[in-house]
């Protein structure tokens, strides 16, 4: 079973940078040593973190099917700062990975508890609508 | 230059999707697999994926004791990926390109571009 882990980030709550080096060093070690880890059991499929809101793009086609960028977002909106795709044997599994997330170290080493949105990925379209 | 599209939607929209004519949704996933195909001619085709919906998203926290924490509720107005593909292109543009295309074929929804951060990963 395939899950996605979905780390999320306010556009103003995007502070990592501001952290003092060293925390940062050793969230950065944790999220390394998780992957690690997922790969040497097999589990890992990927993992990425993406480039900063502030150069996210909303694309919508005009009626001629020309892309029009649009960079503004709502102020409350949630960015995606980063994910995993693992595949694993139950959604408890997955449950137990993303709460491994979760806890990675902040300022000062303390766990962030960050909420991680775990979603099975699909294998294919649903069957009755092929 | 790699970049995610992510095209989202509320739990209203995904059920609005799911009321359409069968055969209207066969039509859409057919252009979206030949939008697919073309990325996959063109070298540009990383991966591409669909959610399961809404209804089975968890979110997760670790306890104090790193144990997780389970929470299925989200508010009404939460925008939920749908889906995504991740492409290996020359630049922005081309990425915007895609993007379009996909939105054109799908209610002219929004889709989010957004750059994958590889030279902080690699630090």
């Amino acid at each position: 079973m395939k899950y996605i882990l979905m780390m999320n980030t306010m556009k103003a709550g995007h502070g990592v940078p501001a952290w003092p080096k060293k925390d940062l060093q050793a969230h950065i070690g944790f999220m390394m040593s998780i992957n690690k880890e997922l790969h040497g059991r097999g589990e890992l499929v990927s993992a990425e973190g993406l480039a900063f809101p502030d150069q996210a793009k909303l694309i919508r086609a005009d009626k001629d099917g020309q892309p029009v960028t649009d960079g503004i977002f709502p102020e409350s909106k949630e960015f995606l700062a980063g994910f995993w795709i693992i595949d694993v044997d139950s959604p408890q599994r997955a449950y137990e990975i993303a709460a491994t997330v979760s806890a990675a170290p902040g300022p000062g080493g303390a766990p962030l508890n960050m909420p991680i949105e775990v979603r099975q990925v699909m294998s294919g379209p649903p069957p009755d609508m092929l | 230059m790699k970049y995610i599209l992510l095209m989202s939607g509320t739990r209203a929209g995904v059920e609005a999707y799911h009321a359409w004519p069968k055969q209207d949704i066969n039509a859409h996933m057919a252009v979206l697999h030949g939008i697919n195909q073309d990325l996959a001619a063109s070298g540009e085709f990383v991966a591409t994926q669909g959610l399961s919906g809404p209804k089975e998203a968890k979110v997760v926290r670790g306890e104090k004791n790193g144990l997780p924490v389970t929470d299925g509720i989200f508010p009404e107005s939460k925008e939920f990926l749908l889906g995504y593909w991740i492409v290996d292109v020359a630049n922005a543009e081309r990425a915007y390109a895609i993007a379009g295309r996909i939105s054109a074929v799908s209610l002219n929804m929004p889709i989010e571009v957004r750059q994958f951060a590889t030279h902080e990963a690699k630090s």
